[in-house]
């Protein structure tokens, strides 16, 4: 199996605050990572380190063996969700207009996107179920939809790591649980890595392979049962937190769909 | 209407003026779209240094006003990314002081017949052939510019991260798009004058975007509405003999509010 993401004794102080201290994770390739933690924890800033957008203070980042700084001037492995888009509802795109910027790293000639790149935008608005809003303006889209071209325009790049910073934000419940279904799926069917941050603990632990509790320090990294246990949860949230887990059969919970 | 188009000097105004208005039209795209407005009017009133400067030392005051933007403008943009003080605060310092500086220039030169009213609001009498000239050199340089690089300041518009993940050097782009403003702005002083210039680079942009579908229907309706407002300005300018930046950025604004009743009546 071949390693995707190799994080090596990752630290990164700002202003001599330490946002991470000694980060060491592997993430083999055709894994979902769900990264967790407090608000101000690092997870952010953690995966702009992976991108390349940060340089650590110390310690080194591979990417399929490359260090993320070459990878950002050539033709790169991502496919990134940022966290907050603050996209101006007035911003002059149509859904295929957003989804066409995925392939601007591939596009030929001023990167005007031509007729290849045109067919697998279409291609990812389709798998994504979105192929009818090509011509929708961005403002006329739901949260959801806006989401769902986020990834056709992500996937459009033909990435090998997926990278989502809190994706379901602005999603409801049932928007949510379908949105992990669908990851889940293009991670078998495309064989792509996957790395998500969430403050969703809970939800996250059922869909991912690996979890990574992170809050400046990495106290956890494996198997996501495994972090769902008190002293994981107490070095990563402090004292105040109840951990309520659900069950299959548990009767207090109702299923807001059949 | 015949004896404005005859004379020779509205004839030349008129060029310019279309000229400046499809610079400043193209630049205003990218200028709301990147919620640049500020940058706008720091480097636009910064520019008053500048040709203070030219009155001072005896120099062409376009050319030391560009020097003197384009070093402006380079500035703010380091120290805000740099992040050691906010891009807010450098602009709100930069501009101040260069008008200060202008001010004590203006005051310490001997050229005391300089005419400081029309480099403030705009002039139509003082365009010369030669301002024409640099005003056609510098649309055809900047409109290269936003050809060569359409998609890249779309997509950093969108989201400079993703913009930098798929290759885009967004300092060097923006470093450039700063220093096509900073010229943009000083070529355009003859016309709408320093102190209104930066209207000029928001109200076609803001009016495109209302009703813009794509980039290039909003790069052609912020040309049409800087066009319009610079061709009805200067007719008003001629006729009431109102100085031309304050026409130019009246009927600018009127065809702005107009389009944000008509949207919303949409």
């Amino acid at each position: 199996m071949n390693i995707a993401v190799d994080i090596k004794n990752v630290s990164l102080s700002i202003k001599d605050r330490e946002i991470l201290k000694n980060i060491n994770i592997s993430i083999e390739e055709g894994h979902f990572l769900g990264i967790v933690g407090p608000n101000g924890g690092g997870k952010t800033t953690l995966v702009k380190v992976i991108l390349g957008l940060i340089k650590p203070t110390s310690g080194s980042v591979s990417v399929f063996g490359a260090s993320p700084e070459t990878l950002i001037t050539g033709k790169s492995f991502f496919g990134y969700l940022p966290q907050h888009q603050n996209i101006d509802p007035n911003f002059p795109a149509s859904a295929l207009d957003i989804v066409l910027m995925g392939r601007y790293s591939k596009a030929g000639f001023l990167r005007w996107p031509g007729r290849k790149d045109r067919e697998k935008a279409m291609e990812c608005m389709s798998m994504m179920g979105i192929e009818h809003l090509r011509n929708m303006h961005y403002s006329q889209l739901s949260g959801g939809q806006q989401q769902r071209i986020s990834i056709a325009r992500a996937l459009a790049g033909e990435p090998k790591i997926l990278i989502l910073d809190e994706p379901s934000t602005g999603i409801d419940v049932v928007g949510q649980e379908d949105f992990y279904h669908l990851l889940k799926g293009l991670q078998k069917k495309m064989n792509l890595t996957i790395l998500m941050v969430s403050h969703d603990i809970g939800t996250v632990t059922t869909y991912v392979d690996e979890i990574s509790c992170l809050n400046i320090n990495l106290y956890y990294h494996g198997n996501p049962l495994g972090a769902l246990n008190e002293k994981v949860m107490t070095l990563l949230y402090g004292k105040n937190f109840d951990l309520l887990t659900h069950t299959d059969s548990c009767d207090k919970c109702e299923r807001l769909r059949p | 209407m015949l004896e404005v188009i005859s004379s020779p000097f509205m004839q030349k105004a008129f060029m310019a003026g279309i000229l400046v208005s499809l610079l400043t039209g193209l630049i205003s795209v990218f200028i709301v779209l990147r919620k640049m407005s500020f940058i706008g009017a720091g480097i636009s009133h910064a520019a008053f240094g500048g040709v203070a400067i030219g009155f001072f030392t005896g120099l062409n005051p376009l050319f030391t006003a560009i020097i003197y933007s384009v070093a402006v403008a380079i500035g703010i943009e380091s120290t805000g990314r740099k992040g050691r003080i906010s891009e807010d605060v450098s602009i709100g310092i930069f501009y101040s002081v260069s008008m200060a500086l202008g001010v004590a220039l203006v005051s310490l030169s001997k050229a005391y017949n300089v005419d400081l009213f029309g480099y403030l609001f705009g002039n139509i009498l003082a365009i010369t052939q030669t301002d024409i000239i640099l005003t056609v050199i510098t649309f055809i340089l900047v409109s290269g510019f936003i050809v060569i690089f359409l998609k890249d300041l779309f997509l950093s518009a969108y989201n400079e991260e993703l913009a930098q993940i798929s290759g885009v050097r967004v300092v060097f782009l923006n470093n450039l798009f700063l220093i096509s403003l900073a010229v943009s702005i000083v070529i355009s002083i003859r016309i709408v004058g320093i102190i209104l210039v930066s209207a000029l680079l928001v109200i076609p942009g803001a009016t495109a975007r209302l009703f813009a579908r794509g980039l290039v229907s909003m790069i052609a309706l912020s040309c049409l509405t800087g066009v319009v407002s610079v061709i009805s300005g200067l007719l008003i300018s001629y006729e009431y003999d109102i100085a031309p930046g304050a026409s130019i950025v009246l009927a600018s604004a009127f065809i702005f509010f107009l389009s944000l009743v008509l949207k919303k009546k949409r």
